[in-house]
């Protein structure tokens, strides 16, 4: 299952990327938001502490949702600190 | 009505020209926010504004659309920048336009207190020390939820 991650602001800083392709291997019917990021978290630590810091904002298709959001091949997943516009 | 996201500063005196139209309604509320030249901590030289830029363009829309339905505002418009701006320079404007002045002011308050919050907007200053990512601030979270009861489920 395919999905595109996007990372803005310190995350995309810290973590060097802003936009990849990632591939779910296991394949569930119900793959999580929280499934994603503990995938991801398996990067290394510098992931496994971005992904974790509390105030995390997850956007799926462009929606702010909770961790236990499913995620279906195809959707763009966001992951970004508190927003500071304005 | 509309949203702007641009990099170019913002013309206020034409933005409010469209707003308005030849024959305004009975009342217009605008606000402008410009960047400052320093933060609670140290002053500012550069302000850099990253955003998601499709995910941005449908929050604007949508608290828009919201501010004019409960506020029955005849028109309104956001305009907000990104890329680096300049101490002085514009940020964001909005701008309300409803039958009477109490609707015009609260649509207006509610588009920049939700935006602040809302939309995909990321802050980085420079300062005397180098960048800064701009943290999310305890009174914009309060401002922000003053209109969270209204909300429907």
């Amino acid at each position: 299952m395919g999905i595109t991650i996007k990372l803005f602001s310190s995350l995309r800083e810290v973590l060097g990327e802003s936009e990849f392709e990632f591939s779910l291997t296991e394949l569930d019917s119900a793959v999580t938001v929280a499934a994603v990021k503990s995938a991801l978290s398996q990067r290394g630590a510098s992931w496994q502490e971005a992904l974790n810091q509390p105030n995390l904002v997850h956007a799926l298709n462009h929606k702010v949702v909770y961790t236990d959001a499913v995620v279906a091949a195809g959707d763009e997943l966001a992951f970004f600190p508190p927003m500071t516009g304005g | 009505m509309t949203v702007s996201i641009q990099r170019e500063p913002i013309d206020v005196a034409s933005e409010y020209a469209q707003l308005v139209g030849p024959q305004p309604d009975a009342a217009v509320a605008t606000f402008t926010g410009y960047v400052r030249d320093h933060s609670d901590a140290h002053a500012v030289s550069q302000l850099e504004l990253e955003h998601y830029p499709e995910m941005a363009q449908k929050v604007l829309m949508a608290l828009g659309e919201r501010a004019a339905d409960q506020f029955g505002l005849s028109r309104w418009r956001i305009v907000h920048r990104y890329g680096l701006l300049d101490v002085a320079e514009t940020i964001v404007w909005v701008g309300a336009v409803a039958e009477h002045r109490g609707e015009a002011i609260s649509a207006s308050e509610l588009m920049m207190d939700t935006l602040k919050t809302d939309a995909p907007f990321w802050k980085r200053e420079q300062g005397p020390d180098g960048h800064v990512w701009v943290a999310s601030k305890a009174v914009d979270q309060h401002r922000r939820a003053r209109w969270r009861s209204e909300e429907k489920a």
